[in-house]
């Protein structure tokens, strides 16, 4: 008979508030089977610890249910406690007394009886249970990077540093991201470009560090460790190795006129072009949309114009395989476009612009050379209105959720643009001013105060032209309500900060969890805020929730961390909860009659078939056999194997069966 | 009738294969016979009712040997046959299949693809039986079906002549016989008899080829091939299959599409 | 039907591990209420779920069954939802076919984030089952061994 032991934590008063645990422990104690019951102050504790170790030695238990909080939460935790006392972990079973029992419902005779329930469930399943030995599979030490921005750098980096070799994929012709869009950065003002391209070069230059820009992530497959990633080399139609990046055949192209994605479509590039002076790589792509060749079958003036012949009209996109141990996604964001806004002219009026595109204006490599001019007329404005909260914690345009630079970018256009036009007015019209960060209160102060912006506190319900200038409307709630109407020359919505364009069909190609907004979900919001629920891929930077620089620089060396942890061992120690085939003395050898449904429906490709041979080397039998380092655990072969030949450790037929019956045989 | 008789002598006496499968005259209907030798090839015959489905047979390693062999197969057995070869239960270097047609001709097939495109000639209708206990199942309500079953269910005393009988009941150990834990209890019992029933009804979803030999070998009646049968009806344009014609691309059930129905789920 | 208000339906829930069960987590760290009939069998996946554990489930006495698991596509494990889904088509088919009352069984996509969902799941199964009155139809075929027997009037 089984010796089973049950610990039942009060949890503070989280589970003996509306559950009487003495009860539980008393009544568990008269089970068939139960060796030794007890309920305590805190089992996780130290001193509950030890009652465990103690039990296990002293009654020489099989066997241990802890009825206390989720699995999710501490079963790594009494695992451990059972192993260190020489019990094997995997006789070790929680019973959710707090979040599915305590927690959910009032005190009543009840709630303590489906208690007694939920730890009756699980001393049945405990008695099934058998010893298991973790698996052990071997680890591929090269990461692959997802996203070329400040995040995607800083974690290569990071990576490559520690000796390890980095793949790193990036969608656009030139690695950089919003990052190298940017004029001056909060709270310092350094300009973006002088801190970001160093490390771009740093990056291009790392003998650890493979860069694939114009690429994009097709599949990925396998886990942890072991992933195996199709990556899509988008057809440059140059060809990099012998292109000297001399830029002869951007000045000659006669396709001038496609806006430009750098300049947030404020300025214009060409059809083969450099998407920005110090992009890495600095060779050009031919953007085959635009170009005359691919659209009318004429033209090949840059063709001409090269002198090595690097033009290849007929490159195809390539597939290559690359096998990884590690992924990191630091995909990014993207800001909503002016267009968005009806009551600010739907992106109808050409000087309602996006913070973005008064960065590329506010740059001296951009479009008007760091002069704050009008697109409209090229005039400088005199009158300037920046509009935060545009978007977002406006629940009623979907985005309830605060953008979190907003403020602060805000605050620095506005210095910006004080002190590039020394006459003009600037207002900004906030809901709150968030600055919270090192120096980033008295960075807003400075606006106010030293650069005299002025700060309304209110919501500005609508922009219209009218006479060449944009009135805006709005009301001042510290004063009462009070209307205000400014005549702007130009405005600047603080757009809303969304999820990169395609985050949601990458999530599903990887299988990572992502929130109603499309932002990658991290594995827990305080603990594991850089990991996602898929072992072995972990988030940097903005495709997690829109931050800022300091932040997702630190994200992306947490996640560079916890790569280099992932690859300081040679193998990779996993749960045992994997299916297994049973295999019996010949002449039976199985009862799997190699039907092969279960490989059908694996989406791990983990069934093997094994072939079952003589001694004279004829075939008896082909059976399935599961590969343990591919399977990881999801179970559904054990629900479609009619002859029940496959079973899944840790929640076995046999398991399961004695857990359902539990319940209801009173 | 001839033509096969000869054929089956040929194909023994020149060793091509070891047996041939097919059937004879019994007492009240056309029963199987197996035939090792030209002498026996004397005895085969060939009919309309020939539906004893030969299937069954053929993944019987103690009765088919190592050898190739040959089994003469109506359309029933047909589809039986194609199925199995999904199933990766036969090689078709093993089998050579043998049927007659409409015209009277013998053909032959060796592979899972010739079989297919005879078979899809043939459309799988609800024979007269069938539409009367069917269309009497249809217009019950819940309540009455249940209780039409159940009184079914009672007569059941678990003879398993019903899986016997399936050509694509192959499994060395049926899940009635495993015993951790004991799914199905083994004795006759209408809950027992029920939970037999609808499991073997899962376990036939996307695989049952509606052949009816379940049915037809129930000694006390119970129209179980009309459990399988109905489900596959009910199914087949959901999962987009032809009954009665295995396709080679995997399994109905171990199978999904991405907009599979899903209004019963909340 | 209706003098069922004594009447505590005994429910089981089948659930997922990564978002229904996380979810039911979530509704208790939440401290959302919810009645006490139903208890929670964990599984790795939808897809483990073997439908002889529902029809298990009915004989040994329980009224009502909640299947749960991640929404299409969220799939832990890419897939399983999606199996599944397929075998409840199936099930479902079936069992009415044979007469089984399919509305005690509730299928339901809870996520992680979905603590509050999980609790309306919960309640509103208790109600409906509740309404439906105890599965004593099944239960009566189920006694058979213990009772005289099958007997269609009693």
């Amino acid at each position: 008979m089984s010796k089973i032991g049950v610990f039942i934590c009060h949890c503070g008063e989280n589970i003996s508030a509306t559950v009487d645990v003495e009860r539980v422990a008393r009544e568990i104690g008269g089970m068939e089977g139960v060796a030794h019951a007890i309920d305590y102050k805190y089992m996780c504790s130290d001193p509950g610890q030890t009652f465990i170790k103690e039990a296990v030695k002293k009654y020489g238990l099989d066997g241990v249910v802890v009825g206390a909080c989720s699995p999710r939460m501490h079963e790594p935790t009494f695992r451990r406690a059972c192993a260190e006392a020489g019990l094997n972990p995997y006789l070790c079973e929680m019973a959710n007394l707090r979040e599915h029992c305590s927690w959910v419902h009032e005190k009543s005779e009840e709630t303590t009886e489906k208690a007694i329930d939920l730890v009756k469930m699980m001393v049945e399943k405990v008695k099934k249970n058998k010893p298991l030995d973790s698996i052990k599979v071997p680890v591929t030490k090269r990461a692959l990077v997802i996203g070329g921005g400040i995040a995607g750098i800083q974690a290569s980096l990071d990576i490559a540093n520690t000796g390890h070799k980095v793949i790193l994929v990036e969608r656009d012709p030139s690695i950089g991201g919003h990052m190298s869009q940017l004029s001056e950065t909060f709270p310092t003002l350094d300009c973006s470009q002088c801190i970001l391209t160093p490390r771009m070069v740093e990056v291009a230059q790392h003998p650890n560090i493979k860069l694939y820009t114009y690429a994009e992530l097709e599949s990925l497959e396998g886990f942890i460790g072991n992933f195996k990633a199709k990556i899509r080399l988008k057809a440059k139609s140059v060809n990099y190795s012998t292109c000297t990046g001399c830029g002869a055949c951007i000045q000659k192209c006669p396709v001038k006129k496609i806006p430009s994605e750098f300049n947030a479509g404020l300025g214009t590039r060409t059809a083969i072009y450099v998407p920005f002076p110090q992009a890495v790589p600095n060779k050009p792509v031919i953007d085959r949309v635009n170009c005359n060749y691919y659209k009318r079958g004429a033209c090949k003036i840059c063709e001409k114009t090269c002198q090595v012949g690097s033009i290849e009209w007929d490159k195809e996109d390539e597939i290559i395989t690359e096998e990884v141990g590690a992924v990191v996604l630091a995909t990014g964001f993207d800001v909503k476009g002016t267009d968005f806004f009806p009551e600010y002219g739907y992106g109808q009026y050409k000087d309602v612009l996006t913070g973005l595109q008064f960065e590329r204006l506010a740059s001296a490599s951009g479009p008007t050379f760091g002069e704050i001019r009008r697109p409209s007329d090229g005039a400088i404005p005199k009158k300037i209105v920046f509009i935060a909260c545009a978007g977002s914690r406006d629940p009623a345009k979907g985005i309830p959720y605060c953008s979190k630079i907003c403020c602060m970018y805000t605050a620095k256009h506005a210095m910006l643009y004080q002190h590039k036009v020394h006459d003009g007015e600037s207002t900004v019209f906030y809901m709150d001013i968030r600055a919270g960060g090192k120096n980033y209160e008295e960075f807003v102060r400075r606006a106010i105060e030293e650069d005299t912006v002025n700060y309304v506190r209110g919501r500005v319900a609508r922009v219209y032209e009218k006479n060449g200038k944009l009135i805006v409307k709005g009301v001042d709630t510290l004063l009462g309500g009070e209307q205000v109407e400014i005549e702007a020359d130009m405005v600047v919505l603080a757009t809303a900060g969304v999820a990169n364009c395609g985050s949601e069909q990458l999530a599903q190609k990887l299988h990572v969890s992502y929130d109603p907004y499309h932002f990658f979900a991290e594995a827990h919001p305080k603990l594991k805020p850089v990991e996602t629920n898929t072992a072995g891929i972990f988030l940097a930077g903005a495709c997690q929730a829109p931050k800022d620089i300091p932040e997702t620089v630190g994200m992306a060396s947490g996640a560079a961390v916890k790569v280099a942890a992932l690859f300081s061992n040679d193998e990779l120690v996993r749960e045992p909860v994997v299916a297994v085939v049973n295999r019996l003395a010949p002449p039976l050898y199985s009862t799997c009659v190699g039907c092969f449904m279960c490989e059908t429906a694996c989406p791990y490709n983990a069934i093997e078939h094994e072939e079952i041979k003589g001694r004279d080397g004829s075939l008896i039998r082909t059976i399935a056999r599961v590969n343990q380092g591919l399977c990881q655990g999801c179970g559904t072969c054990v629900a479609f194997c009619r002859s029940k030949s496959i079973d899944i450790q840790g929640y076995t037929n046999e398991q399961v069966y004695a857990e359902v019956m539990s319940l209801l045989n009173d | 009738m001839k033509k096969l008789r000869d054929r089956a002598a040929e194909l023994l006496s020149q060793g091509v294969v070891s047996l041939v499968i097919g059937y004879e005259e019994g007492t009240k209907r056309p029963r199987p016979l197996f035939c090792r030798n030209s002498e026996g090839a004397e005895k085969l015959i060939f009919d309309s009712h020939c539906f004893h489905n030969l299937a069954v047979y053929i993944t019987k390693k103690e009765l088919v040997g190592k050898e190739r062999f040959a089994v003469t197969a109506p359309i029933s057995t047909l589809r039986s046959i194609m199925q199995l070869y999904v199933e990766n239960q036969l090689s078709e270097e093993k089998l050579l299949v043998i049927t007659v047609d409409l015209s009277g001709e013998l053909r032959e097939f060796t592979t899972f693809d010739e079989i297919a495109a005879y078979v899809a000639q043939f459309e799988l209708k609800r024979g007269e039986r069938e539409q009367e206990i069917l269309s009497k199942i249809e217009g019950m309500t819940r309540e009455e079906r249940w209780k039409f079953w159940m009184e079914e269910m009672s007569h059941c005393f678990k003879c398993y002549a019903c899986r016997s009988a399936c050509p694509l009941c192959y499994c060395s150990k049926c899940v009635v016989e495993v015993n951790r834990p004991q799914w199905i209890n083994p004795w006759p019992a209408p809950l027992a008899n029920m939970e037999w029933h609808i499991n073997r009804a899962m376990h036939m979803v996307g695989r049952c080829t509606a052949c009816g030999a379940c049915g037809d070998a129930c000694p006390v009646g119970i129209p179980v091939d009309l459990i399988t049968r109905k489900m596959m009806e009910d199914l087949a344009p959901e999962f987009g299959y032809v009954p009665g014609q295995p396709a080679k691309q995997g399994n109905a059930l171990s199978s999904w599409k991405l907009d599979d129905r899903e209004q019963f789920i909340r | 039907m209706s003098s069922n208000t004594d009447f505590e339906p005994k429910i089981i829930a089948f659930v997922c591990n990564w978002c229904t069960y996380a979810g039911a987590d979530l509704t208790g760290t939440s401290r959302l209420k919810y009645a006490t009939n139903v208890k929670i069998v964990r599984f790795p996946c939808t897809g483990r779920i073997d439908f002889l554990l529902l029809l298990k489930s009915f004989a040994q006495g329980a009224d009502g069954v909640i299947v749960s698991g991640c929404h299409p596509n969220d799939c832990h494990y890419t897939s399983g939802n999606f199996h599944a889904r397929r075998r409840w088509i199936a099930f479902r088919s079936i069992l009415d076919l044979m007469g089984v009352d399919i509305r005690r069984i509730q299928y339901s996509w809870v996520s992680a984030a979905e603590g509050s969902k999980w609790a309306d799941l919960v309640n509103n199964t208790v109600a409906d089952i509740r309404a439906l009155g105890p599965y004593a139809e099944y239960q009566k075929v189920a006694d058979y061994l213990e009772k005289e027997g099958y007997n269609e009037e009693a």
